[in-house]
């Protein structure tokens, strides 16, 4: 777990995301303004047409880096 | 202390009075005598400042020496012009003449090797300049010089002039006077 | 407002007739406050270069008036120019000079846009706006008018507008000598990197008018014509073939663009230049060479200061610069000078004009400096009520002009005066506050397109068959 707010502004591209609600996404592209990030869904238990899907991840819905 | 380390603190102790004694001749406005530090050779850049996103590595943050557009970037020939221009007596925006205050600080020796007699430094140091004119009108420009000097016959000699000027749009009307 | 007693622009402020023009339309806060409604609300503003954007996501940061704008290459290619203010709460979303961006997204709640300026990410879009926000609706300001002209892109707020071209009228000419190759091969010119910015203590119209053609004005660059700074260091400009041209002040009725402008004898040979540096010299010995060769009405003329109505100055001529008078108050102006080079041309010869640029023009310039102080004190000596009272003449050369000016088979187009005896005529200021005081009245582009009615040349006949 991390341990506050995670710096999205140098995220490589393929870096994996946790996002609330036990959501995973992948980074496709990092415009890298420290507020969104381009990335695309491989699980989400609580909406699963999502899967699969890219969306714009707003930062503080990051909460965890997968190393 | 080391020869060494000692040779170095006597060096950048003549490189800093070496400065001021240059500041000096500006603001008493000995142009003349302020021309003949500047070797003929020497290059004088002061280039422009961009706002640029934090680690851009690209150097966009400078406009580039010799290829870019600069505030300034001359040889002493430029130089010269300037100071004869300010002796016509007719250059309106020098006349009245400003009055002008160069304060240099944080003299920092960058290369000189060795330093008991090393034929070219690169100093590094902060300058402050006052400028006051007609009435009221008054600037204030901050910033970093780099200098690289070399020993001549009768003492040091400016070869190359780099100033960082810490502005991005000029608050300035005009530059009108040395840095 | 207090402005001595006068009524309206026309007659009152700006007399025409007796070539009179009051010190309030330089000093006086409300119309300064009403010139940015009438005039750079609505006119065609310069915005910058295509050279500077070449890759989509490239962006420019630039001035329209007060405001920031941002001129961006979106992902597939297109040109734009938008407001730089987010339509949340009004922050810039862009504080970077220039660059290169996938988005511009606001530091303030994250509002995001793309580079076609779509609003592309909302924070908590589905939570706290229940996905009920129209997001289509809220994508950034965009010009009602954007043109690209020869890699110039110009922009207008105002959507009843007329074209920039026809805007420009037959003033183009004169910009095509700046944009044109050396060797008057179309649209050549590229603008080197850096433009120069800075604040100078005046309103915008007094550099306005001074490039409109104040050729009355060169005892001011005294100093720097005696030490000299001109390519071959001499003077200030190298312009051999000046001496067999025709000097003229050049304004084109109804649009308030102006310019001074040589013009040659036909069957001119070029003159030697730049003799100093063989290979600079060789370059323009070749370029004059081609560009008499070529058809069209540039071949014979040499450009010289100039002003497009409102705040955008031309030196076609060694310096190649544009310059921007944006307006900041009616006491201070934030001048942007760009630099233009042929853009296949030698890098020496690049170099050398670089050079050249920076020690005449800008504040460090050795001819602009003289000019700024001068713009500087004649503003701070006009404020006072008793100033005030007292317009400045304008009447030099009041009722000389002619419309039909030709030279050698060269018809020049516009209200012309030959300056070449006589040095020096105010026809250029006339033509430009006459234009600024019809915008400052007019309530619609519809009174501002005079030249539909009333133009008798070619141009006017299509705007009015185009209607």
């Amino acid at each position: 777990m991390s341990d506050g707010p995670i710096n999205i502004r140098d995220l490589a591209v393929g870096t994996r995301l946790v996002l609330g609600g036990g959501a995973e996404a992948e980074i496709v592209d990092n415009p890298r303004d420290g507020v969104w990030l381009f990335a695309r869904y491989i699980a989400a238990p609580g909406d699963p047409a999502l899967v699969g899907q890219e969306e714009m991840i707003f930062a503080q819905d990051v909460i965890e880096v997968r190393s | 202390m080391s020869d060494d380390r000692a040779a170095r603190l006597l060096l950048t102790q003549e490189i800093a009075e070496f400065l001021y004694a240059e500041a000096e001749l500006l603001d008493e406005r000995r142009y003349d005598a302020w021309l003949a530090l500047l070797a003929d050779d020497i290059r004088y850049w002061m280039p422009m400042r961009r706002n640029v996103k934090f680690g851009d590595d690209s150097g966009r943050e400078f406009t580039r020496e010799a290829t870019e557009i600069a505030w300034f970037d001359e040889g002493k020939e430029t130089l010269t012009r300037r100071v004869r221009q300010i002796q016509t007596g007719i250059h309106w925006a020098e006349e009245p003449q400003s009055r002008i205050a160069h304060l240099v600080t944080n003299v920092q020796l960058l290369e000189a090797t060795p330093a008991a007699a090393a034929a070219t430094v690169t100093a590094k140091c902060r300058f402050l300049i006052y400028r006051n004119r007609v009435e009221t009108e008054t600037d204030l420009l901050v910033g970093k010089r780099e200098d690289t000097l070399r020993r001549a016959d009768d003492g040091w000699q400016i070869t190359r002039r780099k100033v960082i000027l810490d502005q991005n749009v000029l608050m300035s009307k005009n530059l009108t006077f040395f840095f | 407002m207090a402005m001595n007693g006068m009524q309206g622009y026309r007659p009152g402020l700006v007399d025409l007739a007796t070539g009179r023009v009051s010190r309030e339309i330089f000093v006086n806060d409300d119309i300064y406050a009403q010139e940015q409604e009438r005039v750079f609300a609505r006119a065609w503003l310069f915005v910058g270069h295509e050279s500077q954007i070449p890759n989509p996501g490239d962006y420019f940061v630039s001035r329209m008036g007060e405001e920031s704008v941002i001129l961006c290459r979106d992902r597939a290619g297109g040109v734009h120019v938008f407001l730089n203010s987010c339509r949340h709460r009004g922050m810039k979303v862009c504080r970077y000079d220039e660059g290169n961006t996938a988005v511009f997204t606001c530091p303030y709640h994250g509002w995001s846009f793309g580079t076609n300026g779509a609003l592309v990410g909302v924070p908590y879009f589905r939570e706290a706006y229940h996905a009920e926000l129209d997001k289509a609706q809220w994508g950034l300001v965009e010009v009602a008018q954007l043109c690209s002209y020869k890699g110039t892109v110009w922009a207008n707020w105002d959507p009843s507008a007329p074209p920039f071209l026809e805007y420009l009228g037959e003033f183009r000419r004169f910009l095509d000598l700046i944009l044109d190759g050396w060797d008057g091969r179309e649209g050549q010119a590229e603008v080197i990197g850096g433009v120069q910015k800075w604040l100078i203590p005046c309103n915008w119209k007094f550099p306005a008018e001074n490039f409109s053609g104040d050729s009355y004005h060169n005892i001011s660059h005294r100093s720097v014509d005696l030490v000299g700074v001109g390519p071959s260091g001499r003077s200030r400009r190298d312009y051999g073939e000046l001496n067999v041209a025709r000097k003229l002040h050049v304004a084109i009725p109804d649009r308030g663009h102006q310019t001074i402008t040589y013009l040659l004898p036909r069957g001119h040979d070029p003159q030697p230049s730049y003799q100093n540096n063989p290979e600079v010299a060789e370059y323009f010995r070749h370029c004059e060479a081609e560009r008499r060769k070529r058809p069209g009405p540039n071949a014979r003329l040499i450009g010289a200061p100039g002003e497009i109505f409102p705040n955008v100055a031309l030196l076609p001529r060694q310096p190649r610069t544009l310059a921007v008078w944006h307006p900041k108050s009616a006491h201070q102006t934030e001048v942007w000078r760009f630099f233009f080079v042929d853009r296949d041309a030698p890098q020496a010869v690049k170099n050398f004009l670089r050079d050249y640029y920076i020690r005449y023009s800008g504040p460090a310039g050795m001819t602009e400096q003289d000019d700024m102080e001068n713009w500087n004190y004649a503003h701070a000596a006009s404020r006072g009520v008793i100033a005030r009272r007292h317009p400045y003449t304008y009447e030099m050369g009041l009722g000389h002009a002619v419309e039909d000016y030709e030279f050698e088979g060269y018809r020049v187009p516009g209200r012309v005066i030959d300056i070449t005896q006589i040095q020096a005529s105010e026809e250029p200021m006339r033509n430009l506050y006459g234009r600024w005081a019809q915008f400052m009245e007019a309530a619609s582009w519809d009174e501002l397109t005079t030249w539909r009615r009333n133009d008798k040349t070619a141009l006017g006949r299509e705007a009015v068959a185009a209607k």
